[in-house]
């Protein structure tokens, strides 16, 4: 008897291994591991983790194309969801009017107040599908409950909603990206070393889960912080509030967490006017503009990837319920996109791109021909 | 026997006086009781190099304050300021293209739309009658939309290096700090030693009798609504050099802190009251408690609520004082 439930332990153990190995990011750099412990302190966690294993029998959705797919999109209100919308656009035309003949679209201007309403509409035209970037967690739950009761199925996209009652998600895991920046900053400086900590919008769901993930990381590790403030995704806020901690910690600074890497320009500014020496950054992108400032200046830095690109991906899940396919419950980008991986300084100028202007984020799927027609590159 | 003032106490010191104190000095003491406290919680405040960050943020904040103080001396409020520092910023981008020699022309570019908006904003309140605050958030979203509409959310082009130079501090002298000093030097003596200023006083205290003995309310009026947008202008090219990147939530909040501001610094929300002294405390106050607040390592949530308590203060103390002038 024992030794059956030794061996059933084992076998959990492993299995469980198993799916925390498949958030972790295989680039060949430190990883963390996700304990037991966090996964009890994260709700985020344990809606993520189980779904990772889930399928969904979507049979119920399963119609003959074309389809008419809702994308409920953030909108334009930045470069980084102004080329997730020329992606989808591009990539509906990619895919031909016989498989979608039309794709609804709402702009949400990032707000989850404009965003609500605005699935309504959307679900009034009776799509085949609902795409949904969500802009609030809480916000977005409801109108998400609606579709899947009028029999919209939903795909999440680049973001969360709190029910669970939703198709899939495609995404990657927020918590982790934000514990693996820790991890790395910890790596590079040490346990020993002085951080700071600038996050995004209080409250925005991305943010947060960052956030919690780096947090737990750097309480782990007994680290205390100098700090801990929002930049708010801004460069200028982010470069304010990093002249006040230089004026008030200088030199004692040994390394920063960023959750973007418009903050880490404004940071990158506040160093080069104080004529500092710029500590490890963790939290980089591969947002040209950040690539040039670090390649200028030469400090080391640890960047993520959050693509745009992703719904494409978003997409091809949303043809793939409404043909019937059983579907995974959470979709990680980087398993589809493999190029969508974390890298670092030593890396950055095999991601830099001369002739993107400085707020295109990568990677980008569609051709430069089609990001000189937008406006994204620059005159040679 | 001698007649007591009124509300006159035992003592000999009038409660008007001492309304008359708070609303005449009240932002000067507050301030002057924050530096004290700073000297205790922040010492850090009083460091060479944190006064050369306060100031040069503050001056930001404080050009625009200056039109948003002479707006309201006319009873008014500019929210499109907002829109006008990002319009800004993409003109600036998108004229130069990283080029310091068309600098020039990109500023002129920009004030001469930011006079067309203050214009605007100034028409709509004097011959349509509009409230200021719908007429200039009506405008705010204009101005938003537009630039949103050019730019399909992708501001191009690249902020000349020139603008950098809003970076240098020598000591605690920063070019945006000058800019400030300088703006405000010049329009405390337009306000206090021109016809116009007395003008744009008279109009806000009181617009019928200011009509009445020939002051053209409606010019004056909408020429303040064009230099409020104008120093919009200016603070927003600041910004841009500032940030060196074409942001399209470029000086978000600045418009209400430009507001809190002057309130705080004493100018009255019905207009006729007040100055740009007043105004140049209140930015510092407002300043140096985001900043101190930073040095203290307080949540976001606090700040907020401290900046809130502020204002809310402020405007308690004025209103109390007021009542029986």
């Amino acid at each position: 008897m024992l030794k059956k439930l030794t061996f059933g332990l084992l076998i959990m153990s492993l299995l469980l291994g198993t799916s925390l190995v498949s958030i972790g990011q295989d680039d060949g750099m430190m990883e963390f591991e996700i304990t037991q412990e966090m996964i009890d302190a994260s709700p985020y966690l344990q809606s993520v983790i189980p779904r990772l294993d889930e399928v969904y029998d979507t049979s119920e959705f399963a119609k003959d194309p074309p389809y008419r797919i809702a994308f409920a999109a953030q909108g334009t209100s930045n470069a980084w969801s102004a080329l997730m919308d020329a992606h989808a656009y591009w990539y509906v035309e990619e895919l031909g009017e016989d498989v979608v003949s039309e794709l609804l679209y709402g702009d949400a201007q990032a707000s989850a107040d404009i965003q609500v309403p605005q699935v309504e509409d959307l679900l009034a035209q009776e799509p085949d599908a609902l795409i949904l970037v969500p802009m609030g967690a809480a916000a977005l739950s409801a109108p998400v409950e609606r579709a899947m009761m009028q029999g919209v199925p939903v795909v999440l996209c680049a973001s969360a909603v709190e029910t669970d009652n939703f198709v899939t998600e495609v995404g990657t895991n927020l918590y982790t990206v934000g514990a693996n920046l820790a991890t790395w900053l910890i790596d590079t400086v040490g346990a020993d070393g002085n951080f700071l900590m600038m996050t995004g919008i209080p409250g925005v769901t991305t943010s947060v889960i960052m956030e919690e993930g780096a947090l737990a990381v750097f309480d782990a590790y007994g680290i205390e912080l100098l700090d801990n403030q929002p930049g708010e995704w801004s460069p200028a806020k982010g470069k304010q509030i990093m002249e006040t901690w230089l004026a008030q910690h200088g030199d004692e600074i040994d390394g920063i967490w960023t959750g973007g890497a418009q903050m880490a320009q404004g940071i990158i500014s506040a160093y080069e006017d104080a004529g500092m020496e710029i500590p490890p950054i963790a939290g980089g992108e591969m947002q040209n503009g950040f690539l040039r400032s670090a390649m200028e200046h030469g400090f080391p830095f640890y960047a993520w990837m959050y693509p745009n690109a992703m719904i494409t991906i978003c997409l091809d899940a949303a043809i793939q319920i409404l043909q019937g396919e059983p579907t995974s419950r959470f979709i990680d980008f980087v398993d589809t996109m493999p190029e969508a991986r974390p890298f670092t300084d030593a890396e950055a100028a095999d991601y830099y791109r001369p002739r993107w202007s400085d707020d295109v984020h990568g990677p980008i799927t569609m051709s430069d021909e089609k990001l000189a027609e937008l406006g994204f590159l620059v005159e040679e | 026997m001698s007649l007591a003032k009124p509300y006159e106490s035992a003592t000999g010191f009038s409660s008007w006086r001492l309304r008359k104190l708070v609303v005449d000095f009240g932002v000067y003491m507050a301030l002057a009781v924050l530096l004290i406290a700073a000297i205790f919680l922040t010492p850090k405040l009083y460091e060479v190099n944190t006064i050369a960050v306060v100031m040069r943020q503050a001056s930001q904040l404080g050009i625009v304050a200056i039109g948003q103080t002479m707006i309201l001396l006319v009873a008014g409020l500019d929210l499109s300021v907002g829109g006008i520092f990002i319009m800004t910023s993409i003109v600036v981008a998108e004229v130069t293209n990283g080029r310091d020699e068309m600098v020039l022309p990109a500023i002129l570019i920009s004030l001469g739309i930011g006079a067309l908006i203050g214009a605007g904003n100034g028409v709509l309140v004097t011959k349509r009658r509009v409230p200021p605050f719908v007429a200039t958030l009506g405008m705010l979203v204009l101005v938003k939309g537009a630039t949103q509409a050019y730019t399909k959310g992708v501001p191009g082009g690249f902020v000349p290096d020139v603008l950098g130079i809003v970076n240098q501090s020598w000591f605690v002298l920063s070019i945006p700090l000058l800019l400030w000093l300088g703006l405000n030097a010049f329009f405390i003596f337009v306000l206090r030693r021109t016809a116009y200023g007395r003008k744009v006083y008279a109009v806000g205290s009181n617009t019928e009798a200011a009509r009445l003995s020939g002051i053209s309310v409606d010019v004056i009026r909408i020429s303040v609504y064009i230099l409020g947008s104008c120093l919009a202008v200016v603070s927003g090219v600041v910004l841009t050099g500032y940030v060196g990147y074409v942001d399209r939530f470029i000086g978000t909040g600045l418009e209400l802190d430009s507001i809190a501001a002057a309130i705080v610094g004493g100018t009255a929300f019905v207009g006729g009251r007040g100055g740009l002294l007043g105004t140049i405390a209140g930015v510092l106050m407002i300043q140096i408690l985001s900043t101190m607040a930073l040095l203290m390592g307080l949540d976001i949530e606090v700040q907020f609520i401290i900046k809130g308590l502020v204002i809310l203060g402020a405007v308690t103390l004025y209103s109390v004082a007021s009542i029986e002038e």
